[in-house]
């Protein structure tokens, strides 16, 4: 029974995975090296060989995730090659509206009842958030101040030494940005809410069920139903195998999240910043 | 038979004037035949480099700067030492034994005066020792001429040690760089005190907005009522 809306197609999903396990990868490294002179740092980096393996991993993985934005941008181009004027404006789009705003403050109303529901579309604006702070201002501060960092020799050439010191300050700020974004606020909106709780699998499993989006995308469905494409995307649960592999995944993704936020701010006073 | 006055030929001359001039560049200071000095950066470095010449400021030029020992402040003046002020902290940038005077010096440690300078990441995270880059005593200045760790040949002498092919611009990266957030750093090293607060600014203000903003909906679909089977009944 086709109970389910299609929202993600298989490459959306495949990069989700691979920004998972590069970005847990990389705050796992990341911190192991932050936190070295705790015994917490010094089992964390343990995992990885010690304080220098874990650099290198985390350089390689990171010029895997440059590679990966890389990708990402050019499967971009290639979708707005096809629709550039739906892609890059309406409902949409992945690009911030006014109306972005306007439902951001009737949220915030509904929170205390105040206002109604808002009838968000497609995209909601932490949705919209989330995939430009992350993807694009994260991966360009972090992939560039990473660059410079992984290659001084080079990165020297261009701009003096003390650049290393600014593009590490940088680089280290934008991490625990990203990081408690990540584990908190991306964690507990996809996850903790109880509209979603334990996960929401939409970003594993490509749809999500009609009936969650009737109350949280209103909007979206019922334009949709106007345009009479809805029963176009409609699909079937996945198996019960698939269902398992996804929440097992995303489960262990955000225990080992927890465990880093948590490991992190306990230890965070017993570092030399 | 007249004995034939043997004159003195141009080409003695000029001899005698090599050796005496050749003999002075025997006291010039020891350079590595492989390893050339940043004598100009806008003659030499500026023609390969792409650098804002940070590292300029820190060239010396030898034998037109008295080696100071000054107190901070007293730069100039009838007598900018005073020996009655040679225990206060000094100023001793250019001088063969940084550390001269200093009662019981052979006593200490470094990090009992350095404190600050022992916080940093080669000391710290990677181990290394004062020793390993400052070198062996006496410790020499770091704008002291022969010094290795004069800017000049930092970069050759010192960091190359571990960072091989290390050039001038990878020397001027601050070791003992100050604490960013200081407001005193905001004149040592502003650009970094600038960057440093425009990060935790936007860090902040993202947190400021959307982490009540997260509680505020959890909390909201917490105990939102259930009403036909419903979660936002009142959603209009």
């Amino acid at each position: 029974m086709k109970t389910r809306v299609k929202r993600f197609g298989p490459v959306d999903r495949a990069f989700h995975a691979l920004l998972i396990v590069t970005f847990l990868t990389q705050s796992a490294t990341g911190l192991s090296r932050m936190f070295i002179e705790t015994s917490w740092g010094k089992g964390l980096a343990g995992l990885f060989g010690g304080y220098n393996s874990a650099l290198t991993l985390h350089k390689y993985v990171g010029l895997v995730m440059i590679i990966g934005f890389l990708a990402h941008v050019g499967h971009l181009v290639l979708r707005i090659g096809r629709h550039p004027a739906r892609s890059l404006s309406g409902p949409d789009s992945m690009l911030p509206r006014f109306a972005d705003i306007r439902e951001f403050f009737q949220h915030i109303g509904w929170f205390f009842g105040k206002s109604p529901h808002p009838k968000f579309d497609r995209w909601g604006y932490w949705e919209k958030m989330d995939y430009l702070g992350a993807a694009f201002w994260g991966m360009l501060v972090m992939g560039a101040s990473g660059l410079v960092l992984a290659y001084p020799m080079t990165s020297t050439k261009f701009i003096p030494g003390w650049g290393l010191n600014v593009a590490l300050w940088v680089h280290r700020i934008e991490a625990l940005l990203a990081m408690t974004h990540v584990f908190i606020i991306h964690f507990a909106v996809a996850h903790l809410r109880r509209h979603n709780f334990p996960m929401d699998r939409t970003m594993f499993e490509g749809s999500t069920s009609l009936e969650s989006l009737r109350h949280e995308k209103a909007g979206w469905v019922n334009r949709l139903k106007q345009e009479g494409v809805l029963d176009s995307l409609l699909v079937s649960e996945s198996g019960l195998f698939a269902r398992v592999l996804y929440y097992t995944f995303g489960c262990a993704a955000i225990m080992c999240g927890v465990y880093l936020l948590v490991g992190g701010l306990l230890n965070s006073g017993r570092i030399t910043w | 038979m007249p004995i034939r006055k043997r004159q003195p030929s141009v080409a003695a001359f000029m001899v005698v004037l090599t050796l005496l001039f050749g003999s002075e560049s025997l006291l010039w200071c020891p350079t590595a035949w492989t390893q050339e000095e940043v004598a100009s950066s806008i003659r030499r470095y500026r023609q390969r480099e792409l650098s804002t010449g940070y590292y300029e400021e820190y060239e010396v030029k030898p034998r037109r700067q008295r080696a100071l020992v000054e107190i901070p402040g007293v730069r100039g003046g009838f007598l900018p030492y005073s020996p009655s002020a040679a225990a206060a902290v000094q100023i001793r940038t250019r001088l063969a034994d940084s550390h001269r005077g200093l009662k019981f010096y052979e006593r200490r440690r470094c990090e009992d005066c350095h404190v600050q300078e022992t916080k940093n990441i080669h000391t710290l995270r990677n181990g290394l020792t004062c020793r390993q880059c400052h070198g062996v005593e006496p410790i020499a200045s770091i704008n002291y001429y022969y010094s290795p760790m004069n800017p000049v040949r930092r970069h050759a002498y010192v960091c190359s040690k571990c960072h091989e092919g290390a050039n001038a611009s990878f020397a001027a990266y601050i070791v003992h760089a100050p604490n960013p957030a200081l407001i005193q750093t905001k004149r040592e090293f502003p650009v970094l005190f600038y960057v440093f607060w425009i990060m935790i600014t936007l860090s902040v203000g993202i947190f400021v907005v959307f982490l009540p903003h997260t509680l505020a909906w959890n909390l909201r679909e917490l105990f939102q009522k259930r009403k036909d089977g419903t979660d936002h009944e009142d959603q209009g």
